[in-house]
């Protein structure tokens, strides 16, 4: 009882660190308060908001792209043979780009390269977002139902995250897209194969962080006046777990999408002629001597989004983190993570220092 | 170049000639002179002898089975096995069926239906033991054997009583091939075949001792009776060919054996294989590619300074939409018309690399093969890019239900691209079309084999195995290869065509057989079972020390056997 009343005093520092996890604020009471702060010091890192705003701006395009592309007469399926010369390769400077193709045009196609970028958003996003909605979702309930129940469940997810860990995820998620029956929607496969893939690294922060919070003051209260265990996780527990399943998934997209491009890039991914960024990169390679615009448009769109969202993810992070909240807000997120290792290391090292002493 | 390989290339092959001699071959220049030319020029410039000529491929093994292989008389297999005949190619583009093992190209019995050969003085395999006519027909009788299947099957149906024969592993023989000597080798056929001596070119009538045939590894160690062994294989990386002393040049016409060893570079990227011989530095000075240029390495070569290392053919393979007549809706052939004009075969060309691709297809018989008649087709007053409104109102006509076509191609970039160009055509006449990329062993069980419930549109590319018009009817269009590994994608079957094409085989006089052939030609073409899209050209590239680097007007193929390296 001692041991655990002295854990309950150390939290939410101690515990916390020792799950190697993203700060997470302690008990319940006053996370409310602290969400206008959350968001002022967001605005305040730049780089972030930066990422936001880009974020914000993919989303907002991925969503009008039909009406966009409408407006401007193009569409990413219709063939423009007469935008090609002789050998299949677009005419004109850098890629044909004209007024009417923006980004000039594919070559053996002519089909416009702004119409595929933009329309390729979407495929990018609804599957960077979907899969990392399924991962999300398994990962947090499989990892509260380990970190809070314990015994065979716990032993039962720990082993499956460490299978999925030591598994190459890639090779398998290329065999089951080559086996996947032909009627099976595409993109629906994608989104539960990457998402199905990418439970582990949240499932494992949940549970600690959940064996963590279980043996807390509030949620030991509420046992004890009787409380069922679907109250303690969803009342208790989860709301305590909101803020690092957000900068988690927000941090998982760019991952996502990621996969989504690499499938698609080894031809694996949504089948053609749906626009995607990673089948235009797979197939620019081949052009690039030729025709380098065809790489460097949806090169670009895809790094642009996995930059925004993981500078926003850092971001979150750390204006999530209560001990860099202490060191006030301003300069880059690398800089405050480097300084806040330093300070756990030196954490870490006093500890030592106390237990020797007590020892 | 394992046989799925090479079959693979080949049909994807186009009839060939260096760019200078494309412009005879349209202008008439008949690349398929089958007598047996005594005159045809020999080899324009003195062979060069030495260095290590490498071979670039994608393929990751070669099977030098020659029971086993479908590859030309001209490429990989001929380097190693000698048949009874082999290819001679000249400057001009010509390609004559010369004498191999044999001392001619065999002599037919007064009726054609009995082939003599005789062997040459002199032959020896590899480890020095003389080749007998028993070598030859052991060759012949293993390639019935089930276990070895996947080579060329010409001569199976064409040997009489071989229904039946499952090859000599149990102990049986053919006895429709008799070896009355050491030297003398006699084929007894169903029916009088005038095409005979290019039959005899195929692998599987090579010599293999009987002693030394483990049908389980003669595919990586075969015994060699040509100017060059195996030496060396590293599973999926390289082959390493070096001369074979036993090897006589005076009893071979159709080698010239150049180089003193060659390397074959296996599993190699064709992307990367091409920008590595137009960088043309080191050793790769010493290469060719195997494989065709890849489109966006087709657009880059044309104009820059490895242009002059281009080769490229005359056209020749028939590239086909093959619509699947057994599917439900396409049996009706106002359908299958509507889709014929509804496809853009402009994009279809654009797709595979341009002007440089290939001239647009009419006819099912390829030009250049004796026999090939023009006639009014389907679209002599359409468009390249065809003629959408038309194809709605036939469709419409047709009563089509409007389902979607599933159109399964193999998922390499190639076909991919094709394949999309195809799509928007069809989709421009309101018919609605699913891609169904398949991993190529996945996708030729699809096409070739079952009952061919699995896909609707496909895409096909087909060159004869010898220049005969039966070569570009028969395996596509006769009923018997439909399903089972056969190349009738369609599944087009007609009880007309069937007679027609075995009326035409069966006719020696070649002027006779061609009108058969040319009737049979239009027979099928009325029924619309597949789209003929483009007359392929076939683009390769070697490295600037790589001389005689030829590809004849027929096949699609560069002569690896008389390609040799400047010293």
């Amino acid at each position: 009882m001692s041991l655990e009343r002295s854990d309950e005093l150390a939290a939410p520092g101690g515990t916390v660190g020792s799950t190697a996890a993203p700060g997470v604020p302690g008990g319940a009471p006053g996370r409310r308060s602290g969400r206008p702060a959350l968001w002022r010091r967001l605005a305040a890192d730049r780089f972030a908001f930066a990422g936001a705003v880009v974020v914000a701006l993919y989303v907002v395009l991925a969503l009008l792209a039909p009406l966009i592309t409408r407006a401007l007469g193009v569409d990413p399926y219709t063939y423009d043979l007469d935008a090609l010369g002789p050998s299949g390769a677009p005419a004109g400077a850098f890629g044909g780009i004209s007024a009417e193709h923006w980004f000039g045009v594919e070559p053996l196609t002519g089909r416009d390269l702004f119409a595929i970028v933009l329309m390729g958003s979407r495929t990018s996003l609804l599957v960077g977002l979907g899969a990392t909605a399924v991962s999300v979702l398994v990962g947090t309930l499989l990892g509260l139902a380990a970190g809070y129940f314990g015994g065979w469940a716990d032993w039962v997810v720990a082993r499956s995250i460490d299978v999925l860990i030591g598994l190459p995820a890639l090779i398998f998620m290329i065999a089951v897209g080559a086996v996947a029956p032909a009627w099976f929607p595409r993109t629906l496969l994608l989104v539960l194969v990457i998402g199905l893939f990418g439970w582990s690294s949240i499932a494992r922060v949940v549970r600690g962080q959940t064996l963590a919070l279980r043996n807390a003051g509030f949620v030991r209260a509420s046992r004890a006046l009787g409380a069922s265990h679907a109250h303690v996780l969803g009342r208790q527990i989860l709301p305590n777990l909101a803020a690092t399943i957000v900068v988690f998934t927000t941090i998982a997209v760019p991952g996502a999408i990621g996969s989504e491009a690499a499938l698609s890039f080894l031809g694996v991914g949504v089948p053609p002629p749906t626009p995607s960024w990673g089948r235009s990169i797979g197939n620019a390679v081949t052009w690039f001597s030729v025709d380098p615009m065809y790489l460097v448009f949806p090169g670009v769109a895809l790094f642009g989004i996995t930059l925004a969202f993981n500078a926003l993810g850092d971001g979150l992070r750390d204006a999530l983190d209560p001990r860099t909240a202490a060191l006030g807000p301003g300069g880059r997120g690398w800089a405050r993570r480097r300084q806040r290792r330093a300070e756990r290391d030196a954490r870490r090292q006093a500890g030592h220092d106390r237990k020797e002493v007590a020892a | 170049m394992s046989t799925t390989a090479t079959s693979r290339r080949r049909r994807l092959a186009a009839v060939v000639a260096p760019v200078a001699a494309a412009a005879l071959l349209l202008t008439g220049c008949n690349a398929n002179e089958r007598a047996n030319d005594a005159a045809a020029s020999a080899s324009p410039t003195a062979v060069e002898r030495g260095g290590t000529l490498r071979i670039l491929t994608s393929a990751t093994s070669v099977n030098w089975d020659p029971a086993m292989s479908q590859s030309l008389a001209i490429t990989s297999l001929g380097l190693v096995e000698r048949r009874l005949t082999a290819w001679k190619t000249d400057a001009e583009g010509n390609t004559t069926v010369v004498p191999d093992l044999a001392t001619d190209t065999g002599t037919p019995s007064e009726d054609g239906k009995t082939w003599t050969f005789t062997l040459k003085d002199g032959l020896a395999f590899e480890d020095g033991t003389p080749i007998t006519s028993a070598d030859v027909k052991y060759s012949v009788e293993r390639s019935f054997a089930p276990e070895l299947s996947g080579g060329l099957s010409y001569h199976k149906s064409l040997l009489e009583g071989a229904e039946d024969y499952t090859g000599p592993y149990q102990g049986q023989e053919l006895d429709s091939i008799e070896t009355p000597d050491d030297k003398t080798i006699v084929f007894h056929l169903n029916s009088a075949y005038g095409d005979w001596p290019w039959i005899v070119s195929m692998p599987a009538f090579s010599a293999v001792p009987q002693g030394k045939d483990d049908p389980a590894t003669y595919s990586t160690q075969p015994v060699a009776t040509g100017p060059y062994r195996v030496a060396e294989t590293v599973e999926g990386t390289s082959i390493t060919l070096e001369r074979n002393p036993e090897w006589d040049a005076d009893t071979d016409e159709a080698r010239a054996a150049g180089p003193d060893s060659i390397v074959f570079e296996l599993g190699q990227d064709a992307t990367v294989a091409a920008q590595r011989l137009i960088a043309d530095s080191g050793e790769d000075q010493n290469a060719f590619g195997a494989n065709f240029v890849p489109a966006a390495q087709l657009a880059q070569v044309q104009g820059g300074p490895a242009a002059d290392r281009l080769v490229t053919s005359g056209p020749g393979a028939l590239a086909y939409l093959a619509i699947n007549t057994q599917a439900a809706g396409l049996d009706d052939v106002d359908v299958r018309k509507a889709i014929s004009l509804a496809v853009d075969r402009n994009a279809y060309r654009v797709a595979s690399g341009g002007e440089i691709a290939g001239d647009f297809a009419s006819t099912l018989i390829t030009p250049g093969i004796p026999g090939r008649e023009e006639y009014e087709t389907l679209f002599d007053d359409v468009e390249p890019s065809g003629d959408p409104e038309q194809a709605q109102q036939l469709l419409a006509g047709a009563g089509w239900d409007g389902r979607e076509l599933r159109f399964v191609v193999k998922d390499d970039e190639a076909s991919l691209a094709q394949a999309q160009a195809i799509q928007q055509g069809l989709q421009r006449a309101g018919l609605k079309v699913a891609i169904e990329p398949q991993a190529d062993e996945v996708y030729t069980q699809t096409v070739t084999q079952g009952d061919g419930s699995g896909y609707d549109l496909t895409l096909g590319s087909w060159q004869p195995d010898f220049p005969s018009a039966n070569g570009n009817i028969q395996p596509l269009f006769a009923s018997s290869q439909i399903g089972g590994g056969g190349y009738n994608l369609a599944r087009y079957s007609n009880p007309e065509v069937d007679d027609l094409i075995a009326q035409a085989t069966a006719e020696t006089d070649p002027e006779k057989a061609g009108t058969i052939w040319s009737q049979a030609d239009r027979t099928i073409a009325a029924d619309a079972p597949v789209v003929p899209l483009i007359y392929t050209k076939n683009s390769f590239l070697h490295g600037s020390k790589v001389v005689n680097f030829r590809i004849p007007d027929f096949p699609a193929y560069p002569n690896y056997l008389q390609t040799s390296l400047e010293q």
